[in-house]
């Protein structure tokens, strides 16, 4: 106990005179981002498996583009199953002059079978729990609904041919998917309504989900009885396998702010394990007096690890407060991507984040501190002793499997994990050495420089190791932020430039064939001309030569994509011109043939000649592939994988699709179009562009807002680093003022000194940035690489100006102390 | 009884040429309640032997018994052990602990010893080298004189058997070195001590009972 009372009172000691301030910052700002990332992460995981529950909205549901035979759902009647149904499709909405893509979806009256819905008539903390759905000639929508379309509780909504009243607002609903999908905004109506909306009609693209409860026994007959009869297009799906995800979006924010706030624990981590190397420094005497009262060496070591520990405790819990805070933050930074209600901040979370403290504090400071233990008890009278350094096997191992654990925490996959790691290691070991080659020649043109610029980089060549830590720190800061703030607009801007002038910026989806006419007669009296409408039969392929698609492919191919959901399948008499042959020629007329898109055939291994079988709702037709082409996909033209000759889908229901260009002051044509055909969907790019752009602004916000941190633990290893040198510093400044040098030479030469570092953390962090983005943009997101020169310029100029500040601050009682003062107590 | 006993002790470094002796062949013993200073030029060997005798270093020839115990069969923690039950240090630097206060380091010794005593003991001695008066100092607010006149009571607040001091007032005016002398040898009057001083202070060792001259090493 009493070696316990000590530890603490050495404690208070070193906390009061400042010793131990970078490094309690330093944990406090790693805590910080690590428990705000955590308690994200949980949340957001909670959210989903509080609504696990209710997630399907019932115990069983069958998931089919058509309707069910009416045979599978009297044999659940006679297993005594409660039955519901709901019917989802997006259709676009016009009230006011306003344009909006609505996810509409139609609810029998027994729906939901689980969990409640939620709604309110003013605001969220009113909200009502229905049992039921909407009524017969009701709507009920979400409140972003009434904004975009600017009505309120009471008014009428038209969807499709028929008026409805808007009752209520939708605040939760039980079995909504995350996908980006379902970001339409909901409105929900009754089943009875929607045939007199006449927007489903056969070939219409729509989602039936057949809802079933009941005793376990019987749900698992009804599974039994039904699984052999689904066609591929169907799916069942019960709680026990299908548990909802995370959409994507969303499981990538958690992944880039995971790996964001590990690059935080790393560089406060550097900052930890610089101050306490020289706290340990600063401790070998007291160490060898305890020592030499009779210490024994674990005793040296229990008495430090106290003191550490009870650190780690104290920063930790203020960090974990801090943290807190901080993820509300970035709750309200990816606003609109969440759910609008999620599970409230647990205490496991808060408690994992503290724990992620106090190993970040051991994985980083635990090396230093075994280094006390051997100090020797002969140091009290030979002073030069030094402890051995701890085996660099141990340091680097403990803090690797530690940032390894990390990775591995936020990315779960062992793989990604290796390859961050060892492309991390590869970019520090490539940067390091880099620097350190910048730092070593740079001692060449030291004797041809004044006295100030000599001082200036001296400081920064005394203790090279040092330095290319703190320029490390800094460079790989500034690469984060500028690949997350030039990815982004790179991306956006590259997107907007790819869509030529003129180019169709609207696509109409689920045009009747009885409409096609018309439809084409109406476009023209609008001065929108050259426009093609193309038939579109929805199928799957299943199998390649009379074997399963399935056994074909790889995973996470584009094949594997292309198989798993409904192709737009299509016929023509003439190829766009856009398409080129690859391999066969093109016959339109012999029925039975298709021609398949290059890449897709490539990654199934289809070749000429093979023969293709598809499910078309419950049918199935077959095809021989006897062309390939290449087809350009940025023309903003309905483009297909699969075109088939004429005749060969004839037999199947049809919808048109079609894209054209409408200027911004012809936007009411669109108004025309719905009051006049209720039946189809528009797709306004530029609206879907403004969607992705709010999600690519919202994700980059808040990994930025991490990324603040992370400059704030680079800023703790600069002063780190200036405290590990100040004793040094503050004689050297004292003896070259006995020796005439006046404060204004130090204090010029400091500001070089620190300008210099500024100057080549930025350039290396711009010179990385660029080969990065060059290898991203060519190999992974295929646009155009240019060198951003502006970036050259202004990097490196705010990151001197940070450095040279922060460092000089750091640095001023070097310059402020007496040095008769400073020679005396030496 | 002999307190100290050493034969043929003998220390030397590798250098980069070759083993370098800097004390050969020290055989000396020293009775209970003794007072003896090592004297010697700088670099004689005074503050090795020293090292050697309180077991802080380790002989690469010969023995050390302390109260017949034998340093060379002991590991560090056994020597430490020792050191807590045994000895007493002054040094010429002061060494005290500079987080803690006077009151605070006087304690520390007894503390690690686990005595429950340690605050009582502790003000008493430090009343005893006039320094009521400075019990919450820290060392950095002490005069040289005060910190060596607590490193003295913390030296004795644990009543050792043998207390080692080296060069004790090498780093104070020569006023207060003569009162800091009087102070040690009151004490070691006082609580019987054995007392081992290194010096090169001719003045001071004369105050001792036996002086042992050291050469290069080796005893002459």
């Amino acid at each position: 106990m009493s070696q316990f009372r000590l530890a603490m009172r050495l404690l208070m000691r070193d906390g009061r005179s400042g010793e131990l301030t970078i490094l309690v910052l330093a944990l406090i700002i790693a805590v910080t981002s690590s428990t705000a990332i955590s308690l994200f992460a949980d949340r957001m995981h909670r959210t989903m498996s509080t609504q696990a529950a209710d997630f399907l909205a019932a115990d069983l549901v069958i998931t089919s583009s058509t309707l069910i035979p009416k045979a599978w759902l009297d044999k659940a009647t006679s297993l005594q199953l409660t039955q519901a149904r709901t019917a989802e499709f997006s259709t676009v909405l016009i009230e006011n002059d306003e344009l909006l893509l609505a996810g509409i979806k139609a609810v029998s009256n027994q729906y939901p079978l689980r969990g409640l819905l939620k709604t309110t008539q003013a605001d969220f903390s009113q909200e009502t729990v229905q049992e039921k759905g909407p009524r017969s000639g009701e709507s009920w929508v979400e409140k972003r609904v009434l904004s975009a379309l600017k009505l309120k509780l009471g008014d009428n909504l038209i969807v499709g041919e028929k008026t409805l009243k808007v009752t209520q607002i939708i605040t939760y609903e039980p079995d909504k998917r995350g996908d980006l999908y379902s970001l339409s905004p909901r409105v929900m109506i009754n089943d009875a309504d929607l045939k007199a909306t006449q927007v489903i009609k056969p070939g219409s693209h729509v989602h039936y989900f057949f809802q079933f409860n009941g005793v376990e026994q019987a749900l698992s007959e009804f599974s039994q009885w039904i699984k052999p009869q689904l066609n591929p297009s169907q799916r069942i799906m019960d709680i026990n396998d299908d548990r909802p995800e995370l959409g994507s979006a969303l499981v990538r924010a958690e992944r880039y702010l995971g790996l964001s706030s590990i690059v935080v624990i790393i560089i406060a981590g550097v900052a930890i394990a610089m101050s306490t190397r020289r706290y340990s420094e600063r401790h070998f005497n007291a160490t060898a007096i305890l020592r030499c009262l009779g210490c024994k060496q674990n005793d040296i070591l229990q008495l430090y690890l106290y003191q550490f520990l009870m650190l780690g405790v104290v920063s930790s819990g203020i960090g974990t407060l801090f943290g807190w805070f901080a993820q509300e933050v970035l709750f309200h930074l990816l606003n609109d991507l969440l759910p609008s209600k999620v599970a409230s901040p647990s205490l496991i979370a808060s408690i994992l984040g503290f724990l992620t403290g106090l190993v970040i504090l051991i994985g980083f400071a635990l090396p230093p501190i075994l280094r006390l233990k051997k100090v020797s008890p002969l140091r009290v009278l030979r002073r030069e002793l030094e402890p051995l350094s701890t085996s660099i096997w141990l340091v680097y191992g403990l803090t690797l499997s530690l940032v390894a654990m990390l990775i591995w925490r936020y990315t779960q996959d062992l793989k990604m994990t290796a390859t961050i790691i060892g492309g991390g290691m590869a970019t520090i070991a490539v940067s390091g050495l880099l620097i350190y080659g910048v730092l070593v020649q740079s001692r060449r043109i030291l004797p041809r420089m004044n006295l100030s610029w000599r001082f200036g980089l001296q400081g920064l060549l005394k203790n090279p190791k040092a330095s290319v830590s703190q320029i490390l720190a800094f460079s790989i800061t500034l690469l984060a932020m500028i690949l997350s703030f030039t990815v982004r607009t790179d991306l956006l801007d590259d997107w907007q430039k790819q869509f030529p002038h003129n180019a169709p910026n609207h696509f109409v989806l689920n045009i009747f064939p009885d409409q096609v006419p018309s439809f084409s007669q109406q476009l023209q009296q609008n001065n929108i001309t050259d426009v093609q409408l193309y038939p579109v039969v929805r199928g799957r392929l299943v199998e390649i030569n009379d074997v399963p698609v399935k056994q074909v492919v790889s995973k996470d191919s584009q094949g594997e994509r292309a198989i798993h959901r409904d192709l737009s399948l299509t016929w023509m008499d003439t190829l766009s011109k856009d398409n080129k042959t690859i391999s066969g020629a093109w016959d339109s007329v012999k029925k039975g043939q298709v021609s398949i898109e290059a890449r897709l055939a490539e990654s199934l291994k289809i070749v000429l000649g093979d023969k293709l079988t598809f499910t078309i709702g419950s049918q199935q037709i077959e095809a021989t592939v006897s062309h390939t082409r290449t087809v350009q996909w940025d023309t903003m033209k309905p483009n297909f994988y699969m075109v088939f000759s004429q005749d060969t889908l004839a037999d199947f229901a049809t919808t048109y699709i079609t894209s054209f260009y409408l200027p911004d002051d012809k936007k009411n044509v669109l108004n025309q179009l719905v009051k006049n055909y209720s039946s189809i969907t528009i797709l306004e790019v530029d609206a879907l562009l403004k969607q992705f752009k709010l999600i690519l602004t919202q994700l980059t916000a808040a990994v930025n807002y991490l990324l603040y941190f992370a400059l704030m633990a680079g800023f703790t290893v600069l002063f780190a680093a200036v405290y590990s040198t100040l004793d040094n510093r503050i004689f050297e400044g004292a003896l070259m003022r006995t020796l005439g040098a006046n404060r204004a030479l130090l204090r010029k030469s400091h500001l070089i000194e620190f300008s210099l570092l500024g100057l080549i953390s930025g350039f290396i962090a711009v010179l990385i940035s660029e080969v990065i983005k060059y290898m991203l943009y060519s190999y992974v997101l295929h646009l155009t690489y240019h060198i951003n020169w502006q970036l050259w310029l202004t990097v490196p100029l705010i990151s001197i100006f940070c450095v040279a500040l922060a460092g000089y601050w750091g640095v001023r009682r070097v310059v402020n102390q007496s040095p008769m003062q400073v020679l005396r107590d030496v | 009884m002999n307190i100290i006993e050493t034969e043929n002790l003998g220390k030397a470094v590798p250098t980069s040429d070759g083993l370098l002796s800097i004390l050969s062949s020290v055989t000396l013993t020293i009775g209970k309640g003794e007072s003896i200073a090592i004297i010697g030029a700088s670099g004689s060997g005074k503050s090795t032997l020293l090292g050697l005798l309180a077991g802080l270093d380790t002989p690469t020839e010969g023995f050390v018994k302390l109260n017949g115990q034998d340093l060379t069969t002991m590991d560090e923690d056994g020597r430490a052990e020792l050191r807590n039950q045994l000895v007493g240090f002054v040094f010429q630097s002061f060494q005290l602990l500079p987080g803690l206060t006077a009151l605070e380091n006087v304690m520390l010794p007894l503390e690690l010893r686990g005595d429950k005593q340690a605050k009582e003991s502790a003000t008493e001695l430090l009343a005893r080298v006039g320094l009521s008066h400075r019990l919450t100092h820290t060392p950095l607010k002490l005069s040289g004189g005060e910190q060596q006149r607590v490193a003295l009571a913390r030296a004795f607040v644990t009543e050792p058997t043998i207390l080692f001091a080296d060069e004790p007032t090498g780093n104070l005016d020569s006023k207060t070195g003569e009162h800091i002398i009087n102070l040690l040898f009151e004490l070691n009057q006082e609580k019987q001590t054995t007392l081992i001083l290194v010096t090169h202070d001719s003045v001071l060792a004369n105050r001792c009972q036996r002086t042992i001259k050291l050469e290069a090493g080796q005893v002459v």
